[in-house]
């Protein structure tokens, strides 16, 4: 999980993240930092997460814990 | 599914690409995006240089610009054609099927078959797949199979999920009979519950074209589009790309007992050269044995991909020796197919520009 938060701070572009961060806040956010996190996912993680899923997450620890939930 | 076939193989391959010529850079300031965000784009995905039809241009003028090539070279006789297959997504007109006009146009004889199939990314190995399904009869020798695809009129400016990666071609494919005895197998899948996930929306009886379906309007991620526009959920699309592709083809390549290194070159539909590495990475096969070149050169000209991969990147390698290839065609339909055939050193491989 730690090398997955490593990976989204590469693709958010910052120095760091924090649990309590709400995704769709960072100014890096756009539909192809979206496809990048699934993608990572789907590599990582073995699992499709859909753009829907991004309904329900709020925050990275949201996202991590629908990974935890969902990883295979 | 499993499909196969014998004494079968392709004779020539030729593919027309329209001349215009649009730079991702010229289209930016379109983008309801900042420029480093669009370059990020660009980077990822492979966008650069992609090939659109002048205004008026059509599938069938393409493709009897093709044809025109091939008879005029003395490479293919009218009077040998026994079948017209055309796989479009945007035929001449609703009717009459583009086939027939293109035979027409031709004067070619009228014992034969032609046939315009709706298909589109995966629409070469349909095409394939039906060529060879009417190459079974014994009054039918050769096939001429067209593939043609102008989608970009239908693709908004300011859509730049769909904008910068689109691009419009076709190609012309010659089947016929041969002594050769490998088989040629096909796994073909299709899911019409996702039948939606790339869709133009407005312009058939559900929905015919009017006012209201020609109003732009913002998405969630800032593309503006209109229901007349083509729209593709590029998360479910790649989610499914990425789910069901790797099993067609380790299923395909165990049903035909091949490892992955008897395969001489994957050549793949080209959504974008993205989606190809994660591909390429997920099945377990080099980078480089499945070339992803195609979407930063011509852009994403649908099923014609698969063709236009096969003559651009492959013309000069394939006259040195016989190679066995893994086509596969994946998109709209949903429709996921795949092919193991071999390409004769003999196999005329082309690229032509169209020129009005």
């Amino acid at each position: 999980m730690e090398q997955f938060k490593e990976r989204l701070i590469d693709i958010f572009e910052v120095e760091e993240i924090n649990d309590t961060d709400v995704i769709k806040q960072f100014e890096a956010w756009d539909s192809l930092t979206l496809l990048s996190i699934i993608a990572t996912i789907d590599s990582e993680f073995g699992f499709q997460i859909s753009a829907s899923d991004f309904d329900k997450i709020e925050t990275i620890a949201d996202l991590l814990q629908f990974i935890e939930n969902n990883k295979k | 599914m499993y499909l196969s076939f014998k004494n079968k193989r392709i004779a020539q391959i030729l593919s027309v690409l329209p001349n215009k010529e649009v730079l991702f850079e010229d289209e930016m300031e379109n983008y309801n995006f900042t420029i480093a965000k669009s370059l990020k784009l660009k980077a990822a995905m492979g966008y650069n240089k992609r090939r659109i039809a002048e205004d008026g241009t059509t599938s069938s003028d393409l493709c009897i610009h093709g044809l025109e090539y091939l008879f005029n070279k003395d490479l293919l006789n009218k009077e040998e054609i026994d079948a017209l297959i055309l796989v479009t997504q945007t035929p001449d007109y609703i009717m009459p099927p583009t086939s027939n006009i293109i035979q027409g146009h031709f004067s070619l004889k009228q014992d034969m078959v032609c046939m315009d199939i709706n298909q589109g990314c995966a629409g070469y190995v349909i095409g394939l797949m039906q060529s060879f399904m009417l190459l079974e009869q014994e009054a039918i020798n050769k096939v001429v199979l067209l593939n043609a695809d102008v989608l970009s009129p239908k693709v908004s400016k300011k859509d730049r999920n769909s904008n910068p990666l689109i691009g419009d071609a076709a190609s012309v494919t010659v089947l016929e009979k041969t002594i050769n005895h490998t088989e040629i197998v096909f796994s073909i899948k299709m899911n019409g519950e996702g039948a939606f996930a790339l869709q133009i929306p407005a312009g058939g009886a559900k929905l015919p074209n009017n006012d209201q379906t020609a109003i732009s309007e913002e998405d969630a991620h800032g593309n503006f589009r209109s229901k007349d526009h083509l729209v593709m959920k590029g998360d479910e699309v790649f989610n499914f790309v990425q789910s069901e592709v790797p099993p067609l083809i380790l299923e395909l390549l165990s049903q035909t007992h091949h490892d992955k290194e008897d395969i001489d070159y994957y050549m793949f539909h080209q959504p974008n050269k993205f989606m190809l590495q994660k591909l390429a990475d997920k099945i377990g096969i080099a980078r480089d044995k499945m070339p992803s070149n195609i979407v930063e050169e011509f852009g994403n000209s649908s099923g014609v991909t698969i063709p236009l991969n096969i003559t651009h990147n492959l013309s000069n390698i394939l006259p040195e020796k016989k190679l066995k290839l893994c086509l596969s065609g994946f998109g709209v339909g949903l429709t996921w197919g795949a092919t193991i055939i071999d390409l004769d050193k003999d196999t005329y491989l082309n690229t032509i520009n169209y020129k009005k």
